[in-house]
């Protein structure tokens, strides 16, 4: 049995991305001072790795389809990445039903945003860069996603991080730019250091049976109650870094200023759902500390409110779209809370679908209207840009979770498990985020495809995309569509095949609720999107002027100041203390006792210096006193 | 040869070094000359890397009466704890004499002298050979910070020597009194650094020979609060020696804890841990603070890495083998990482002829090469994962979990300092616009390329594959810690137990 | 007997003392400086002849070598100094005061 779960192609499906990343960035490197290589190569280049990723993922997908469902994994062990002690960390890979889903759709939508990608950045001059940097995110999410054990989930972990980073600055000529990718790699550093510090109390807790998770699954019931919520939520600190929760959440807004596809593939296919992901890996954690659950939830559903008043006021349609990311992530880490991992999971899913659409759609328009991305400098791009209009509709529709829609069965699903498990003051915010998530998406959407144009002049020279950057479109319109019917619950008619594929990979029981109350949930959330959405069709529907923001509006506008507050109370002092350490700590208080002790030195000196009169015959007294006083010690001891 | 080797690696550099200082060879001469002595070094030390067997034990061993009536010898060998610091050595040498043109070729007399006192005092086994290693290394240093410094040298110089010297004398005292214990306790005269692990040493002497000793190699770290020499030294040296002082120097302190302090002291060690893991943790947030403050890149970098040399050194005091393997492989990758990046930013000062962050800028679109390189060792200083750099410090902070975990969440800060200064230092002088100091910025030459290639896939490999590296230093640190906690002094046992400093379950 | 030996031998040794320490012409502190050496020869001679050995007599014949190989360089250090200062007054030479 053993051996037949070993195969040698998973490393591949990582390897290949991270390939095509070192040759392209070699290219680059070498060439782009002297003799820059086409665009062409570098795109043939960029998707290949990505496309086989992808085909062997599908493979793996079916393979792991026609196992038992009873030990339903493959895992391969590439080599000993190193041995410890007790601790033996292997270079290993899992392919398990969590993971190949994941794995199916990452592949899959980070493909289609490298297509994406070449029409997006032609003519820039760091093509081969950004498709190297493109490749290098893609094949660390992998890694995080296939990896068999946190340390190597690690290595993905940071690897996003890192390229986050990268291609967040990717435009580093402006200041603003890099700044704003220095923001998102110190602050998922923050989160970094709650996941190593977890990592490590799991190891000494449970980890010396081996470092892997089918390992530590067997393991954790050897766990303490108060070790294991410990753990948990070391972890979720670091979730709440990568994935844009409150307190961390800030740095994903300031993401946008990398190139949209970017803000695509963070928010969509990779990076951002990475904390979901984990808290649903760990779930043989979570179960056993359902006090760190509560937290999970409470902090996802806070976060989702929080974003979703913040995506109400933005006037950039990226900021709209970020902070719908941030408020969407709260949902998937309140169902992940709650113990519905699989409800979680499914949103992560379907989410990937129509944030990519979202955002490829809304590149689709910013480069139609020459890097214009103010919403209230759009409008009536509905005739102009037929294709892109269509499908983000869908995906607006989706997102607001329009009944039959792919949002709307994950999210329903989510806030009925929230009900069920029994978390109301979870379900309730819920249903009230969303009513707003209705109104944010249709605000925007009304306001750039809808009414006349606000900018003449741009809105003439607008025009479709091309079909590289179409077709994507259309492709995930269609997911964006029809994802949700791939875990419809029983009371559609369906059979939740994605909780069944699922259940063994994560550790979740599934309450039996009353029918009143799973009709009570679906109620309240086609209520709240009819709601939210009519109130956005009234007030943009046919045209609106930009308000000015007054009291709480130019308060939520400016995000609560709470960048403002992380940098009085955080920012500054922290470089406060470090000019304090330069000009005085340092050369008075840790210098101090070496400054002492020369100053001693010097005041002996001194004292001594009388002594020293100069005159040889003066020195001949002391010699004469020296004497007479030896040879009186010696007469004296010798008798 | 071979039967000498190590004997070969200390004595050829320390005599070419001086029979050069007094030939009349010119100062090219002397360059290749010395490139020469440091690749004859290098493929001894590969030699000696390759047939070390991984067992624990000392290898190579070299044992010469001297002074008999002490039971002085001049005694040498290689065992998993000298390998790497050795190999760091050996490994990176060479490149000192490949990069920077020096003012004279007394300079490069004096790199050979250094080098050569350096693989003494890794490899040696005796306290006497040690010290007297140990002291020659300074001498160097003081030459080469005093004549060939920058406009502060010689204060820079004499508070290097000075502080140095006063550790070493705490030292000397320290290793006088060791080896009078062991002649009270068997009756035999001996310096043999292996026959001290078995002495016990109690009492208020011990505790000041314990403090003698861990000052001299607090200094040299250099541990919080004894770092405050590094900023001038670092700084007002040539970039190839602030390399050199950084990456292997700085090692050969952590070695010394290891090796000396470690197994004769292990009483008063499980008493003072925590404190010098308190000292380790609040250097490395002090200086990686301190480092954002500072406008001056080279200076920057010095408190960088002083900031590691804490986590490097907390690694020491965690007392388990997670911690103490972390320890020894951090050594390397630290010398790879941010010894190359004095190096690299010895080449930014070399064609800005500035050293001030601000005036730079843009440097990534005229270098993509140089800047690629810069960024995979500033990484690697920060702990990414797939670079040197995580391996070891994940190993430490994990031990250090197991250790204490308030120390643990201190020294896990440095994932987070240490990018803060990095990534500003990256955006100051790589991104942004270039100016008129960075506008005709050259890209890394072939002949450098060629010359750091090795230096950046090795931070890779060590990242991606360290097994090979780990398997022959975690048995010498298995059998490090367990000498502590089997010795027959069930006081130790009890209090280590106590303490809960090593809970060895397995064994 | 012995007595009036040492005796004498200490009144030279003083009169040399209060010379080296009272005088300041060069010269006169150089021969104030033989006169006590001289001195420490007689005491030595007269414990040699009190010992009846030859031990005194070595050491003084060695303070005599001792004492021309002093003046010998003494002589050429006091002409150095008198190119240099024109002046043989040891207060003119104090360089090493504090």
């Amino acid at each position: 049995m053993e051996m037949e779960q070993t195969v040698t192609y998973l490393v591949l499906i990582p390897l290949m991305p991270l390939v095509g990343a070192l040759v392209i960035g070699l290219l680059h490197m070498f060439t782009c001072t002297t003799r820059p290589l086409s665009e062409r190569l570098y795109g043939i280049l960029g998707v290949t790795g990505p496309v086989i990723a992808t085909i062997l993922a599908v493979k793996t997908f079916f393979e792991l389809k026609g196992m038992p469902e009873e030990g339903r994994y493959f895992s391969q062990k590439v080599f000993t990445w190193f041995n410890v002690g007790e601790l033996d960390v292997a270079m290993g890979f899992l392919a398990d039903p969590l993971s190949v889903l994941m794995l199916l759709f990452v592949t899959f939508i980070g493909t289609l945003i490298h297509f994406y990608s070449i029409g997006y950045m032609a003519g820039d001059e760091n093509f081969g860069k950004f498709f190297a940097y493109l490749n290098l995110f893609l094949g660390s999410m992998l890694i995080l996603v296939l990896a068999d054990g946190p340390v190597v989930m690690f290595v993905g972990w940071e690897g996003v991080g890192l390229c986050s980073y990268l291609l967040i600055s990717f435009y580093s000529k402006e200041r603003d730019n890099v700044l704003a990718g220095n923001k998102a790699f110190i602050v998922n550093r923050i989160g970094d250091l709650g996941f190593i510090l977890g990592m490590s109390l799991l190891f000494w807790a449970i980890g010396s049976g081996g470092f892997d998770y089918l390992s530590l699954r067997e393991n954790a019931s050897a766990l303490a109650p108060g070790m294991g919520l410990a753990i948990c939520l070391l972890l979720f600190v670091g979730a709440t870094g990568k994935s844009a929760q409150i307190p961390l959440y800030v740095w994903l807004p300031d993401a946008m200023a990398g190139p949209t596809p970017v803000s695509a593939l963070i928010h969509a296919a990779t990076m951002v759902t990475a904390g979901v992901y984990m808290v649903a890996r760990f779930s043989f954690l979570y179960v056993q500390a359902p006090l760190a659950g509560a937290v999970v939830a409470w902090v996802g559903i806070l976060t989702a409110l929080l974003a979703a008043i913040f995506g109400m006021f933005q006037k950039d349609i990226k900021k709209v779209l970020a902070y719908s990311t941030v408020s969407q992530l709260g949902y998937m880490f309140a169902g992940v809370g709650v113990a519905a991992y699989s409800a979680g999971i499914f949103h992560v899913f379907t989410h990937a679908f129509f944030k990519a659409l979202l955002f490829l759609g809304a590149g689709s328009v910013i480069c139609a209207l020459h890097h214009q991305q103010d919403i209230w400098k759009m409008g009536g791009l509905k005739a102009k840009m037929p294709t892109t209009y269509w499908t983000m509709l869908i995906g607006c529709l989706a997102l607001a979770g329009c009944p039959l829609l792919s949002g709307f069965f994950s999210k329903d699903e989510i806030l009925y498990m929230a009900l069920a498990n029994g978390y109301p003051g979870v379900w309730l915010v819920g249903v009230l985020v969303a009513a707003m998530t209705a109104y944010y998406t249709f605000r925007m959407f009304f306001l750039v495809f809808h009414g006349s144009a606000r900018d003449e002049e741009a809105y003439a020279h607008a025009k479709e995309s091309p079909k590289v950057m179409t077709v994507p479109l259309v492709i995930l319109a269609i997911g964006a569509v029809f994802a949700g019917y791939l875990n419809l619950p029983a009371i559609f008619g369906g059979h939740q095949q994605v909780t069944h594929w699922l259940a063994g990979s994560l550790v979740e029981h599934h309450p039996h609720a009353s029918l009143g109350l799973e009709l009570l949930a679906i109620a309240a959330s086609i209520a709240a999107f009819a709601i939210g959405a009519f109130i956005a069709y009234r007030k943009f529907g046919q045209g609106a002027e930009e308000p000015e923001f007054q009291g709480f509006a130019k308060f939520a506008y400016n995000l609560f100041y709470v960048d403002q507050f992380y940098h009085a109370v955080i920012v500054r002092p922290y470089k406060a203390f470090g000019a304090a350490i330069q000009r005085t700590l340092e050369p008075y208080v840790t210098d101090g006792h070496v400054k002492l002790s020369s100053l001693l030195y010097q005041l002996i000196g001194q004292a001594f210096k009388v002594f020293q009169v100069g005159y040889v015959r003066i020195y001949a007294i002391y010699m004469v006193i020296g004497l007479s006083l030896m040879s009186l010690f010696l007469s004296q001891t010798l008798n | 040869m071979f039967e000498h080797i190590l004997s070969v690696m200390i004595f050829l550099p320390l005599l070419v070094g001086v029979a050069l200082l007094i030939l009349p060879v010119s100062k090219n001469g002397v360059r290749i000359l010395g490139l020469a002595v440091a690749v004859v070094v290098l493929v001894c030390g590969l030699k000696v890397y390759a047939d070390y067997s991984g067992g624990g034990g000392l290898e190579f061993v070299e044992k010469l009466n001297w002074i008999e009536g002490l039971g002085i010898s001049y005694h040498v060998g290689v065992d998993g704890i000298s390998l790497f610091v050795l190999m760091a050595a050996a490994v990176l040498f060479p490149m000192v004499f490949m990069l920077f043109t020096a003012k004279s070729k007394a300079y490069y007399c004096n790199l050979l002298i250094a080098l050569g006192a350096m693989v003494g005092a890794i490899a040696a086994a005796d306290l006497v050979v040690f010290y007297i290693f140990w002291e020659i290394m300074l001498l160097p240093i003081f030459f080469i910070i005093g004549l060939y410094g920058g406009e502060n040298r010689i204060a820079a110089t004499i508070k290097i020597t000075i502080y140095t010297i006063a550790g070493s004398l705490c030292m000397l005292a320290a290793l006088v009194y060791v080896a009078v214990a062991h002649h009270t306790q068997t009756g035999v005269w001996s310096f043999e650094i292996a026959r001290m692990a078995s002495l016990e040493l109690q009492g208020g002497f011990a505790v000041a020979a314990f403090v003698g000793m861990m000052l001299a190699f607090g200094i040299k770290i250099p541990l919080f609060p004894l770092h405050t020499w590094l900023p001038e030294a670092y700084t007002e040296a040539p970039y190839s020696t602030t390399f050199i002082l950084s990456a292997i120097m700085a090692k050969i302190g952590v070695y010394g804890v290891i090796r000396l302090v470690v197994p004769v002291f292990e009483v008063e060690m499980a008493r003072y841990a925590i404190i010098l893991a308190y000292c380790g943790v609040i250097g490395l947030m002090y200086c990686g603070i301190a480092a954002i403050a500072q406008k001056d890149f080279k200076r920057m970098l010095a408190f960088s890495s002083a900031s590691h040399m804490g986590i490097i050194a907390l690694g020491i005091f965690c007392m388990n083998v997670q911690a103490l393997t972390g320890t020894l492989f951090q050594i390397v990758a630290h010398a790879t990482s941010t010894g190359i990046l004095f190096l690299f930013l010895g080449i930014l000062e070399e064609r800005t002829e500035t050293r001030h962050i601000d005036d730079l800028g843009g440097v990534a679109y005229k270098a993509p090469v140089f800047a690629t390189f810069f960024a995979i060792a500033m990484l690697a200083s920060c702990g990414l994962p797939g670079t040197s750099g995580f391996i070891g410090e994940f190993l430490i902070i994990l031990g250090a979990v197991k250790f204490n975990m308030v120390i643990a969440v201190l020294a896990g800060t440095s994932v987070v300092i240490g990018v803060c200064y990095m990534l500003w230092l990256f955006q100051r002088v790589f991104f942004e616009e270039a100016n008129s100091k960075t506008a005709n910025f050259k890209d890394l030459s072939a002949y450098e390329t060629l010359v750091f290639l090795p230096v950046i896939i090795l931070i890779l490999v060590m990242g991606i594959y360290p097994q090979p590296f780990i398997a022959k230093i975690e048995p010498a640190a298995q059998k490090h810690i367990l000498q502590m906690a089997t010795q027959d002094n069930p006081q130790l046992a009890e209090r280590l137990d106590e303490s809960g400093l090593l809970k060895l379950t397995n064994d | 007997m012995i007595a009036d030996y040492l005796i004498l031998s200490i009144i030279l040794f003083c009169i040399g003392i209060l010379g080296v320490v009272s005088r300041r012409n060069v010269f006169t502190v150089f021969m104030s400086i033989e006169l006590m050496l001289n001195a420490a020869n007689l005491a030595f001679i007269a414990f040699s002849r009190l010992h009846e050995s030859m031990d005194g007599h070595v050491l003084a014949m060695m303070v005599m070598a001792v004492a021309a190989a002093e003046a010998a360089l003494a002589l050429a250090v006091v002409i150095l100094l008198h190119k240099h200062k024109s002046k043989l007054d040891t207060n003119m030479f104090s360089l090493l005061k504090g």
